[in-house]
């Protein structure tokens, strides 16, 4: 059968063709392997704690789960037994319903409960290597404890002070990040979902409830910021070079009156007609909230800065965080100017947090840490620490997103944001923000949503600003006016925080 | 050890080196079924050890058939299949017994019994291929026969087939049920051997100018391909089974390249290939739908996505070295979240309860079989010879791969099997004639006398 003969390749012997072909397949082989190296390894912790994989799932019918506790050691979850010895869930407090979400044998899990649900069933260990390891030891038959940042006490009294109200608060340390608040109302009753007697009518009220109280607005959901937005616009002006505090428009009381034209659009600005005819520089501006020199200011920064100093704070993806989070935006993205302007118009208005800007609250509250804590913004944490039923602690590192600008330019915005609370004119907005003995920074929003409702009432803002230990957020839906809502709530919260401060 | 012949009968070929295989084959199963069986009782116990046993009598009862029979053939394959086939057993008796039931006479079987069955069938039918077999006249000289009875089992399939999960794979035969593209897969082998080796020289050296350098064989000694590239297409279309289509191709693509030497001839094949399944994509819903689970299964995790997610995590949670086996598989609510785990997903499975490290082994095992068929291509006296046990081998290690990087979500998953380890009659008793015919044809001849000779070269001889 053999053809006899020299030359062509179809006389030659398959020896070598075979050792390529060997070559080829081996490379398949491996490229399989490498395959299983990429889900066995690299993603590994990443898909078996999903709060869907069937692992945790099973899980969670055998292990006691871990508790979680707040800052001070409060209890803010822990377990209780039916009548049939089922283990079920109950925590302290309605206030808690937004970040603790909740556990149901019947309507899976939300909030902290589903995100770290690998560590309070204790299927922890968190490189291939630990994971490989824990092989060897007995399976938990206890999940490990979650200590978190929180403070009951300061949770519970933003739900109090929300009141019926639908909004968020989000408070946190600026030098750690550290999440001291994250409420969100109306709240729900976690308890009475976690419970099997009662989780079918708790779960039913939850949803039929028209203010969505399933929604953990704090890190879900995305507001118009209106002048509560300005600090980003001077971080953004500021860490460009476009602005410093001298900035001022010799346009800008003139247009007070008629009206900045930008693109054919007139741009009216009808709130502090009482600086008359003064030429604001920035710190002025910022004091008295003015539209006209923040849009001016926006314009003489352009898009590419503002965008690129948003996505520096966090716009545009989702805040590596404990829970997951909803992506804030500067613009809708696909306009034809640089950072996604559709024109000058949408960039001057966004420029006072209109347009078509839209954050989340916990986008807000690290626009002010960062301000805080010297231009580097904080990444934000709510777990602290696992506790393993042992008693062995594992910490959680405070960590940065980096620095978004100088601190000399953060020391100037700071500035500006404590004339905004305490100025001669920055009071007639926001004296409700003031704490007695202590410097508060801040600025408030009023966010237009067009149509006849109250507007969304602001306020973003730390405090002491010597020494920042806490920054904030507050959003207040139909609020009214930033100061009239959300700036006496944060007024009042940071009061009883510093009461509460040995 | 001295053995002697009975008269009338070979005389015996000791085989030491399978002989030490096989007891690391053992150690290794036995080890594994006391792993499950102290996972699941909670002392030490050892699993199913009936069924351990009898299987591994019968890997013993094949290698003394092999050394009673005195040929000296290939010592590395029955150890490795024997490991794989056990591997799959260890398996079937770890999964719940009622994913399969059959009932035969007035016993109920379950999965790990019926996979047992076939194991020891496909192990007797290796032996007594690779004994049997001394010529591959019958193959080579019928080869249009072989074809013809391909495609007749195609149409059969494609006429009286039985619709599973979307795609027409199996032929009811009273209360077996078979699938014949398990079977076609050889009787294609067969054929592109035969075809190819005797069309050699014309397809590499009466080159048509195409476009450039680019050259092709003429186009009428093109026409096997291009029947064969309509019968990949027509299997997707047809049969809706992308794993065979592909299969049957990249083997063809393989044994085209071992003949013709001419990588531009595959480079061209592969590129046609994918055209024709893109233009199906698109045409057909079944394969588009394959499509758009591989690129994203989690844009419907609990509906179409949801078997490929489920296997993911399942690789996931295994890790680096595996829960062991018995500790994976997690059921809830008695649910496993792999339904089809025992056919489509076995190294999802293995991939839990070994880790990482069980899966490269086990990837390790199929290419020692693909090493082995392509040394015994290499030293094949003729090519036909050459081309038939490359592309049985190939037909192994190429299906492991498909449903390997398909388990894996690295191609488009398809419904082939994994050899020796998935559950299923069909493809255990064809992959057992692969191997029996891949032994056969590594037949070295009849030992040497007293009178040491020099050493046989590896490469072809010159007839």
């Amino acid at each position: 059968m053999t053809v006899v003969g020299t030359g062509g390749r179809g006389q030659r012997p398959l020896g070598g063709r075979v050792v390529r072909l060997g070559i080829v397949l081996a490379i398949a082989f491996g490229g399989v392997a490498l395959g299983a190296g990429y889900w066995q390894v690299l993603r590994a912790d990443d898909l078996s704690h999903d709060p869907t994989d069937a692992g945790v799932i099973a899980a969670a019918r055998s292990t006691v789960r871990g508790r979680i506790l707040d800052r001070d050691g409060h209890v803010l979850a822990t377990n209780r037994r039916d009548t049939s010895g089922e283990l079920y869930r109950v925590y302290a407090d309605r206030s808690l319903s937004a970040p603790l979400g909740y556990v149901s044998s019947l309507y899976g899990s939300a909030g902290l409960e589903a995100a770290d649900a690998s560590v309070l069933l204790g299927l922890g260990g968190d490189d291939a290597l630990s994971r490989a390891l824990a092989k060897f030891r007995a399976p938990a038959r206890r999940g490990d404890d979650l200590r978190t940042s929180l403070s009951l006490t300061l949770q519970r009294l933003a739900v109090r002070l929300l009141g019926a109200d639908r909004g968020a608060v989000v408070a946190l340390d600026p030098r750690t990040g550290d999440v001291l608040a994250l409420a969100s109302t109306p709240t729900f009753d976690a308890s009475g979902i976690a419970d099997p007697a009662t989780a079918r009518a708790a779960f039913a009220a939850a949803l039929d409830d028209p203010g969505q109280p399933l929604l953990d607005r704090a890190t879900q959901g995305l507001y118009v910021p209106g002048s509560a937005f300005k600090i980003v616009t001077a971080i953004a002006g500021f860490s460009s070079g476009a602005i410093n505090a001298a900035t001022a428009f010799p346009q800008q009381p003139g247009d007070e009156t008629t009206g900045l034209l930008v693109d054919g659009f007139r741009i009216v600005d009808g709130h502090h007609l009482f600086t008359g005819s003064e030429v604001l520089d920035f710190a002025r501006a910022t004091e008295v909230s003015c539209n006209i020199w923040y849009a001016l200011a926006g314009l003489r920064t352009g898009g590419a800065a503002m965008d690129a100093a948003a996505r520096r704070l966090g716009f545009g993806a989702p805040i590596p965080f404990d829970l997951p989070t909803a992506i804030s935006q500067l613009t809708n993205g696909g306009g034809p100017l640089a950072g996604g302007f559709a024109d000058d118009v949408e960039l001057a208005n966004a420029a006072y947090g209109q347009g078509e800007v839209l954050v989340t609250p916990l986008q807000m509250a690290l626009v002010a840490a960062t301000v805080a804590n010297g231009g580097v913004e904080p990444r934000p944490r709510l777990v602290t620490a696992l506790v393993s039923p042992s008693g062995a602690v594992g910490n959680v590192p405070a960590a940065t997103l980096g620095r978004v600008l100088s601190a000399q330019d953060a020391a100037t915005i700071a500035g500006a944001m404590v004339q905004a609370v305490e100025g001669v004119d920055g009071q007639k907005f926001t004296a409700g923000a003031q704490v007695a003995g202590v410097t508060v920074a801040g600025k408030t929003g009023t966010a237009q949503l067009g149509g006849t409702g109250e507007p969304n009432s602001w306020f973003i803002g730390f405090a002491p600003a010597e020494a920042p230990t806490i920054a904030l957020a507050v959003i207040v839906e139909h609020g009214g006016s930033g100061g009239s809502r959300a700036a006496p709530l944060a007024g009042d919260l940071l009061r009883a925080y510093f009461a509460g401060q040995p | 050890m001295t053995v002697t012949a009975l008269p009338g009968f070979p005389r015996p070929v000791p085989r030491w080196r399978e002989l030490g295989l096989l007891a690391v084959v053992a150690v290794t199963l036995l080890l594994g079924g006391l792993s499950l069986g102290t996972t699941r009782t909670g002392s030490l116990a050892l699993a199913h050890p009936a069924g351990l046993a009898t299987y591994l009598g019968a890997l013993a009862a094949v290698h003394l058939a092999l050394v009673l029979a005195g040929r000296r053939v290939d010592e590395v394959l029955l150890p490795t299949v024997g490991m794989l086939g056990g591997i799959g057993l260890l398996l079937a008796e770890r999964l719940p017994q009622d994913l399969v039931v059959q009932r035969v006479g007035s016993a109920t079987l379950g999965l790990a019994s019926l996979q047992l069955i076939w194991l020891v069938l496909a192990l007797a039918i290796a032996g007594s291929v690779a004994i049997a077999v001394r010529s591959d006249r019958w193959l080579r000289v019928y080869k249009y026969s072989w074809a013809a009875l391909g495609l007749g089992l195609l149409l059969l399939t494609f006429v009286f087939g039985r619709e599973v999960n979307g795609s027409i794979l199996t032929l009811d035969l009273g209360p077996v049920s078979w699938q014949p593209s398990e079977l076609l897969k050889v009787i294609l082998v067969v054929f592109f051997a035969a075809y190819l080796a005797e069309n050699r020289v014309l397809l590499a050296d009466a080159r048509v100018h195409v476009a450039g350098r680019l050259t092709l064989p003429p186009a009428p000694y093109l026409l096997p391909a291009a029947l064969m590239l309509a019968l990949a297409l027509g299997i997707v279309v047809i049969q809706r089974d992308l794993g065979a289509a592909l299969l049957f191709f990249s083997v063809f693509l393989c044994l085209f390249y071992l003949a013709s030497g001419s990588k531009v001839d595959v480079l061209v094949g592969i590129a046609l290939f994918l055209l024709g399944f893109a233009v199906l994509a698109l045409v057909f819903a079944t394969a588009h739908e394959r499509v758009a689970i591989w690129l994203d299964p989690w844009s419907d995790p609990l509906g179409t996505g949801y078997q490929t997610i489920q296997a993911l995590h399942a690789f996931a949670r295994g890790g680096l070295l595996g829960t062991g086996l018995g500790a994976g598989l997690p059921a809830v609510a008695g649910q496993l979240p792999i339904p089809a785990v025992h056919t489509d997903f076995p190294l999802a499975a293995l991939g839990e309860e070994l880790g990482m490290t069980g899966v490269v082994a086990i990837l390790g095992c199929y290419l020692v079989i693909v090493a082995r068929g392509l040394r015994i291509a290499a030293g094949a006296a003729d090519d036909v010879r050459a081309l038939l046990a490359a592309g049985l081998a190939l037909v192994i290690g190429v299906q492991a791969v498909i449903i390997a990087a398909g388990n894996l979500k690295l191609i488009p998953l398809t419904g082939i099997t994994l050899p020796f380890i998935s559950y299923g009659g069909s493809s255990l008793v064809v992959n057992g004639l692969v191997v029996g015919l891949l032994l056969a044809f590594s037949d070295r001849g009849p030992a040497p006398l007293a009178e040491p000779r020099p050493a046989r070269r590896l490469g072809r001889q010159q007839a």
